[in-house]
């Protein structure tokens, strides 16, 4: 026990020290690099080292180099919370990025606020972190599931649906999902109305005893947050049946994305209207051609996944704010951060000074057959970004 | 080991536990909290391992129960410390004695099946029932007292709670009723023939490891100021049961040698790789096939051969 100490203290004394200038300015990120979470926290990770090396190259920030200090928070929320704690403890740390579960993103905000430190969550969207547990030093560049249910709210108008099904997954981003759309329903479509409610497991695969019963409901839309694999698994049990004939399917969780697109390739069904953070063949600002070009030579890949730009994008606002800041002091860089706008490959964003929300858009719009194409695209793609 | 080494060997190692602040490094501190609260848990559950012979695969079931319960008494009732802890140590205590009097009706591997049962019940329960403990959001902004902020003096707080269970556990464990617990694990039938009411006494030792568990599991919540349903995942009842392994779950301070060893690997491996699994399926593999009895047990070996020479 005791040599385990004398290791342990050494290592402490390695890695402190007075910092002095010139030396590196050091970003911790944290994204679930094993496990389920792994296929969307392996690129977002691949994103954030794209920006440190682009702003590396261009000479860094205060003219210091970013070093970028990386671990696995394996989607453990009390794990997380301890290696956030060693990054700001051992690694000395300037600001810390990441996250991508709603537990996860809540015990690195606790964490942030014990220590003072900057913490910018990059993917998860509990509304929680932006509204009854906000504090100073906590910031939020992903959508929220507010910002997702107000539009899954406003599609259900354009696209006229008077009996909605609603389907959401029983764990938090499907129970803040369903409160952000409720609340947000009334105001664009008080004519329409929630016929019937199901809540399929986190995690689910067998969707037969809730197909039959969307059938039989008398909805002419299903308003839903089943993501990636759980969307996947419906269509797969659903579609043989002609559900999707009769049934428009209006949905949050980035099933618009192209990485889901090419897991169904032909499988894809019609009548689909999704949103997506990012999508590699849509440039709307001349920006994100470079990212992606840049992105598709460090992935070796041309269709890049979407949440590498999230992980790009929580680099380009940590290095300006530190660089509007002048300063390392994580409260100087939290002032900083309040009402910055910073250009990303989808355009400016900007955080607001009060909410510490970024007014992040994403893509929304029907998921069509193109000629020549094994995959769905998204046409028209629509940029939707929400007024703060 | 004899009884006075021991202790002596304890007080040094408290001492120096005691005077670890001094080396005024802040990541020390935060890591000897955790290593401190896993001994504890670690600890714990050999009192049923090691020694009432009964293998349980849902310990984490009470260190999640003492830790929601200090939470949810401390944030939402605004309760006290000094009431909130003992509360919730004792509501484990409880959990455990209504949850052990169906385990202990059973032994072996059906014994432990249903220690899982209940705890992934435990963890369903921490999962739906929302109101109370937030659900998979988990409970997070945990009021801890100011005088407990920092954590040098969080630290000292854990340091005292553990050294006082630990040497609580040494009493219970060195009574006659450890010895009986010993009496049954050897032979359960041979015990009962002597008039050792066997059911009885596992049950009691199934209350003990959940009482200690309970407590370390409401340090880990405040030290983290936050609990989450993880903590009462079957994960983290496998990861102390692999702490009292590899320490050896029949030497009493071997599963404190475990929980420092296997935390302070994890976290060392963690800063090079992410593939600490693969690491612990290693340390696994090496422990079943050539450690039966853990580092403790090694230890001993050492020194048996030592003395011959």
């Amino acid at each position: 026990m005791r040599a385990g100490w004398s290791l342990v203290a050494a290592m402490a004394l390695a890695a402190g020290g007075a910092l002095a200038q010139g030396e590196p300015i050091r970003i911790g990120a944290m994204y679930p690099l094993t496990g389920g979470g792994a296929i969307y926290g392996v690129p977002a990770m691949a994103g954030h080292q794209l920006a440190i090396e682009e702003i590396n190259a261009k000479g860094g920030v205060l003219g210091r180099k970013l070093e970028s200090v990386e671990r696995d928070d394996k989607m453990n929320p009390s794990a997380a919370s301890a290696t956030m704690k060693e990054l700001i403890t051992k690694d000395n740390v300037h600001i810390v990025l990441g996250g991508l579960s709603s537990a996860v993103g809540l015990g690195m905000s606790e964490v942030a606020k014990q220590e003072k430190m900057v913490y910018i969550a990059t993917v998860p969207k509990t509304i929680q972190m932006t509204s009854d547990k906000l504090h100073k030093h906590v910031f939020r560049i992903a959508s929220n599931t507010d910002l997702e249910g107000d539009t899954l709210a406003e599609l259900v108008s354009k696209y006229k649906v008077k009996n909605i099904c609603h389907l959401q997954l029983d764990y938090a981003y499907g129970h803040d999902l369903e409160a952000g759309f409720l609340k947000a329903l009334p105001k664009y479509a008080p004519g329409s109305k929630v016929v019937l409610t199901l809540k399929p497991k986190l995690g689910a695969t067998d969707f037969n005893a809730f197909i039959p019963q969307v059938m039989s409901a008398g909805c002419d839309g299903v308003v839903s947050g089943l993501w990636g694999p759980h969307f996947v698994s419906w269509v797969q049990q659903a579609k043989p049946l002609g559900f999707f004939d009769k049934i428009k399917w209006i949905s949050g969780g980035e099933i618009a994305s192209h990485e889901v697109a090419v897991s169904l390739k032909d499988e894809y069904p019609d009548n689909v209207i999704s949103n997506t953070y990012e999508l590699w063949y849509h440039s709307q600002d001349p920006m994100h051609k470079t990212f992606q070009a840049a992105l598709a030579k460090k992935l070796g890949t041309q269709e890049t996944p979407q949440w590498s730009m999230l992980g790009y994008n929580g680099v380009l606002f940590a290095a300006a704010a530190i660089e509007k800041a002048k300063s390392l002091d994580p409260d100087k860089i939290a002032e900083a951060l309040e009402g910055l706008t910073v250009h990303t490959p989808v355009g400016p964003l900007t955080i607001d000074a009060k909410t510490h929300q970024s007014n992040t858009g994403q893509f929304w719009g029907p998921m069509v057959k193109q000629p020549g194409k094994d995959y769905r695209v998204m046409s028209p793609v629509e940029f939707i970004q929400p007024k703060l | 080991m004899s009884g006075r080494v021991s202790l002596a060997v304890g007080i040094g190692i408290l001492t120096l536990l005691a005077l670890l602040p001094l080396a005024g490094s802040r990541y020390a501190i935060d890591l000897a909290t955790q290593v401190l609260i896993y001994c504890l848990f670690a600890l714990s559950l050999n009192v049923l391992i090691g020694y009432a012979g009964n293998v349980s695969f849902g310990h984490a079931a009470y260190f999640a129960i003492g830790g929601y319960a200090c939470a949810i008494l401390l944030t939402t009732y605004n309760w006290t410390l000094a009431l909130a802890l003992p509360a919730a140590v004792v509501l484990s205590g409880v959990m455990a004695a209504v949850i052990g009097y169906f385990c202990v009706r059973l032994t072996q591997i059906y014994f432990a099946m249903l220690t899982l049962a209940f705890a992934m019940l435990v963890w369903g329960v921490a999962f739906k029932w929302r109101e109370v403990t937030g659900g998979d959001d988990g409970l997070t902004g945990i009021k801890v007292p100011t005088l407990l902020g920092n954590a040098t003096s969080y630290y000292y707080f854990t340091l005292v709670m553990v050294a006082s269970g630990v040497a609580l556990l040494w009493l219970i464990c060195h009574s006659a009723f450890g010895l009986m617990l010993v009496a049954v694990r050897e032979n359960a039938v041979r015990a009962g023939f002597v008039g050792v009411e066997t059911r009885r006494l596992r049950w009691v030792a199934f209350i003990v490891a959940g009482t200690f568990a309970g407590l370390a599991g409401a340090l880990f919540g405040m030290y983290h100021r936050g609990m989450y349903i993880e903590n009462a995942f079957w994960t983290e009842s496998a990861q102390v049961l692999i702490m009292v392994l590899l320490g050896g779950m029949y030497s009493f301070f071997g599963p404190l040698i475990g929980a420092t060893v296997l935390y302070l690997l994890q976290v060392a491996t963690n800063q090079f790789t992410q593939y600490w699994p693969t690491v612990l399926g290693l340390i696994l593999l090496v422990i079943l096939m050539f450690l039966p009895d853990g580092l403790a047990g090694l230890a001993a070996r050492f020194r048996r051969a030592g003395g011959r020479n």
